[in-house]
């Protein structure tokens, strides 16, 4: 093995490079500690903090400068930070990370005293028929290419799902001259009742910039409907219309030149998961989680998550969560540095954005996956089927599991990650657990180039 | 049904084979399975068709197989498997694109040649090529590859897709198959067996115990103790390519074999150690196997340089201390069957025949005694099965 | 938010064909700005495919860059002379057909 990776040390590893990882990975720094922050994209940032190109920042200006000045700190605090760097397996308790260089295929290995796992999350997707043409993405797709590349991604843009993510997207688009022919929410979270006005209290700042946003979309004219989905997309070569149904039976067609849907976010879990820590049940009965302690402990002995990929709660319990995750892991390497009682005022902020959380998951609750077409493409990599799914549970011989094998869903080059939660859901047994697919390595496929190459030069 | 002629215990390929060749002679069989049916080794093995001679060791297994004395087997198998599809009225990817073994030193290729001349004697129709001759017919073996020995009848099945098939085909004969059903006590019974999951019972006068890694700990339940030597060996697999080669290629000297599969993913293994067997739950993969197997192999098929590694995994393999198969009834237990042991996905068509054979009182279509169980029994000084 | 001017455009080849792309944009967002969607097919059923989340998770938006297939045009940033090639061609009869 020596001869194909490099080998690299370090005191702790911060796998993610986004609010979480950066938050982290400054306080592990300044609290004297050699870090080496691994992140798969060619830039510091994460999702929240992305960085736009610096051709494009020198034109456009920079984006969320908040996040410029963090990396900045970061870097400047000695933190060993390692773009491009996939970490694609991981084993001994996460104290070994097995890396690829995204550009060159070059492997590393790097051994740690502790590591951090702050992977974020992706949106969460839910299959309808016509969902895999050409033109149909995720909101996030929509809000990159507008942030990032100041392109719309389309002149007539329909945006659908569920979630207050759906909003900002709405006003990205709009910033870059889309024209959005209607935002399609599945619930009514946009007339709170009695249930949501406690939270609300409890966190005035986010509805006051959810209401910023319905005022944008008011302004440019834009259609809101609650209480709708998307029943189909239509197109031949891409998607050019898209059938909406509302809740009481109403459908309608719109044309469009692109459709984003999305049901808010996933935690990204292989790591942790791969490395065997317990799992639970997160709010939404979707997703297994990390079980983690307040400051992101697992139950693996020097393993640590924080971040979103420890449940979804946004940027600023991100941050918190990260610094926290830190400061523990500094207790244990480093207790003559640790700064123990700002942490303690740092968790009940934390505990606070949770419980936003949870209010966003009462708010905008997940449909079932009961009514998906047995014709639909569940799984986008293999073309799968619902139905072919279902007939495989109907058996009563397969698990998630067993459904993988018979059906090929979640064998693609995703991993499953696209639709895992699915399979899970369609194929459940119904004891109230919702299964996984199992996380395997390499957590992305991994050219094998530097692994056959390295050993022929040895 | 509660009073079958047969319980099968263990839903891997082994117990849906032996299952169906038990319905087909009309036995009443009830197959139990402590999760989902084909999980295990079935389910995770590489499904090739070894009919030329194997090479004799995984990567770090301590004892060699004596594959001189399994041809006959692998030979009967090949005939059973030209015609499974038909018998269970079912695809399962069969390919017979045939296979080369490849040597790379004068060693192997002296190895080669005898092996050869086993493989002449026991009927399988193999030729040794040199390196430019096997190139000839697959360009992509490399200029390390010194010689081969071609066999047209190696290929592969899918496994996911076998052991389902003869389990469809079994129930449409009858048999039930209680999936998530493990079992948790067998108790004798006059001359029956009753075998317990949970409070469900279901008592016959045959048991088949075909639960490859558990096969210790189910007949420990009926006071059997029968040592095996479980272990965990890993798969890897690529991303979907474009059809590019339809041979199955292995290493005489090394655990190594490579093909590329109906969906297009080429398919790398050879038996190389897991870091860790566990019976529980999830064995897990050592990376150092994963490096060195696909060094190796991209040593002999360098293109695999150019593909990317989509997923690998590790799975058990029921294997026994001497290494070789074990099949029939334990001598003191009658009516108590144990089958498993290395090659058994090869050999599964041939081991539901022959234990169907055996239970109904005939003679097998090849001579097995040499492979029964009591040499792995505990109180028994078990003499080594090779000559 | 400085609007100095619009930023470097660049020669990209997609498919053969010479446009302009902005220098540093995704390369996702050069083929979108081309009206170029679909760019690949899915190896089971020959659907066509285009990018879908944007992030590098699903792997729907693989091009060949520069002659290195499989790579990811949502992560890919453009660069004055960069080749793209899509593939959206109709697929090979399947393996061992």
């Amino acid at each position: 093995m020596a001869d194909v990776m490099t080998e690299s040390e370090a005191d702790v590893a911060v796998v993610g490079g986004g609010p979480a990882g950066l938050h982290a990975a400054l306080v592990l720094a300044r609290g004297g500690l050699s870090v080496v922050l691994l992140d798969e994209s060619d830039t510091l940032g994460g999702q929240y903090y992305k960085r736009r190109a610096e051709q494009l920042t020198a034109a456009f200006g920079d984006f969320r400068p908040r996040g410029t000045e963090l990396i900045r700190q970061v870097r400047d605090s000695g933190v060993d930070c390692r773009t491009g760097t996939l970490v694609w397996g991981a084993e001994d308790g996460g104290r070994t990370l097995f890396t690829s260089d995204v550009r060159t295929g070059a492997l590393g290995r790097i051994n740690t005293r502790a590591t951090l796992v702050a992977t974020g999350a992706y949106e969460r997707s839910l299959p309808f028929p016509g969902w895999t043409l050409p033109g149909v993405v995720t909101p996030g797709f929509a809000l990159h290419l507008a942030t990032m590349d100041r392109v719309p991604v389309g002149q007539r843009v329909v945006l659908a799902g569920t979630g207050p993510f759906l909003l900002p997207v709405a006003c990205a688009l709009l910033e870059v001259g889309a024209r959005i022919e209607a935002l399609v929410e599945l619930n009514h979270p946009y007339r709170p009742g009695i249930s949501s006005i406690g939270g609300a209290l409890r966190q005035p700042a986010r509805l006051a910039e959810a209401a910023r946003y319905l005022l944008t979309l008011a302004r440019h004219g834009v259609r809101v409907e609650q209480g709708s989905r998307v029943l189909a997309a239509h197109g031949d070569t891409q998607v050019t219309a898209v059938d909406i149904g509302h809740e009481d039976g109403g459908v309608w067609q719109l044309e469009t030149d692109a459709l984003c849907v999305g049901f808010g976010f996933r935690p990204s879990t292989e790591l942790p998961r791969l490395l065997g820590c317990d799992t639970e049940l997160d709010p939404t009965g979707t997703e297994q989680l990390p079980v983690v302690d307040a400051d992101g402990a697992t139950s693996v002995d020097g393993l640590y998550v924080a971040g979103d990929c420890a449940g979804i709660a946004g940027v600023h319990a991100a941050g918190v969560r990260g610094q926290l995750a830190a400061h523990a892991i500094l207790r244990r390497l480093a207790p003559e540095r640790a700064r123990v009682r700002v942490a303690d005022l740092r968790r009940r902020r934390a505990r606070a954005l949770d419980r936003f959380a949870e209010l966003a998951d009462r708010l905008y609750p997940l449909p079932t996956t009961a009514d998906i077409p047995d014709a639909t493409q569940v799984c986008r990599c293999e073309g799968v089927s619902a139905g072919e799914i279902r007939e495989a549970a109907a058996t009563g011989w397969n698990d998630l599991h067993g459904t993988k094998a018979a059906t090929r869903a979640g064998m693609g080059p995703c991993q499953g990650r696209e639709c895992g939660h699915i399979v899970a859901a369609l194929a459940g047994r119904g004891e109230g657990t919702a299964e996984c697919f199992a996380a395997r390595m390499p957590i992305r496929p991994l050219p094998m180039a530097a692994t056959i190459e390295g050993q022929e030069v040895q | 049904m509660t009073q079958p002629d047969v319980v099968v215990i263990g839903a891997g390929i082994l117990g849906a084979s032996a299952a169906f060749h038990l319905a087909e002679r009309g036995y009443r069989v009830v197959v139990l399975e402590r999760g989902a049916p084909n999980r295990e080794g079935s389910g995770t093995t590489a499904g090739n068709l070894h009919i030329q001679a194997i090479h004799t060791r995984r990567p770090g297994q301590e004892v060699p197989v004596d594959s001189a004395r399994l041809l006959p087997l692998q030979r009967r198998a090949s005939d059973h498997w030209s015609q499974i599809e038909e018998r269970l009225g079912a695809d399962v990817e069969l390919r017979r694109g045939g296979g080369f073994m490849v040597a790379e030193t004068a060693d192997q290729e002296e190895e080669l040649r005898e092996k050869h001349e086993w493989e002449r004697r026991a009927g399988i129709p193999t030729e040794v090529l040199t390196g430019d001759e096997a190139r000839k017919q697959l360009p992509l073996l490399s200029d390390r590859v010194r010689a081969a020995s071609w066999c047209s009848l190696d290929g592969y099945a899918n496994p996911l897709l076998i052991t389902p098939a003869y389990l469809a085909a079994a129930r449409r004969l009858g048999v039930e198959v209680h999936a998530f059903t493990p079992v948790t006590g067998i108790q004798q019974v006059g001359d029956d067996y009753k075998v317990l999951s949970g409070d469900r019972s279901w008592t016959a006068p045959v048991v088949v115990n075909v639960a490859g890694p558990w096969i210790t700990e189910i007949s420990a339940l009926a006071g059997i103790q029968i040592r095996m030597s479980p272990v965990a060996i890993q798969m890897h697999v690529t991303v979907r390519v474009p059809p590019v080669m339809h041979h199955l290629v292995q290493h005489i000297g090394e655990g190594m074999s490579v093909k590329q599969v109906s969906a297009g993913n080429l398919l790398i293994g050879g038996g190389w150690p897991a870091a860790a067997l566990d019976m529980a739950g999830r064995s897990t993969v050592s990376v150092p196997s994963m490096a060195g197997n696909l060094a190796q192999a991209g040593r002999i098929l360098p293109f695999l340089g150019e593909l990317r590694l989509l997923r690998m995994w590790a799975g058990p393999l029921a294997a026994t201390p001497d290494e070789m198969p074990v099949i029939g009834e334990v001598p003191g237990h009658p009516g108590f069957f144990v089958a498993g042991g290395t090659y058994a996905f090869t050999l599964a068509p041939v081991w539901g025949d022959t234990l169907a054979r055996q239970i109904a009182g005939e003679a097998p279509a090849d001579p097995v005694d040499d492979l029964g169980p009591g040499r792995l029994l505990h109180d028994d000084a078990t003499t080594p099965v090779s000559p | 938010m400085s609007t100095n001017s619009l930023p470097q455009t660049v020669t990209v080849t997609i498919d053969g064909t010479p446009g302009q792309a902005w220098a540093g944009q995704s390369v996702t967002a050069a083929l979108v700005s081309a009206g170029i969607w679909p760019l690949r097919r899915n190896p089971v059923n020959g659907q066509l495919r285009g990018p879908f989340c944007g992030m590098g998770v699903c792997l729907e938006c693989e091009v060949t860059i520069n002659g290195r297939p499989g790579s990811r045009s949502c992560t890919a940033h453009v660069t004055d002379g960069m080749d793209i090639r899509t593939h959206t061609e109709p697929l090979q009869t399947a393996a061992h057909g």
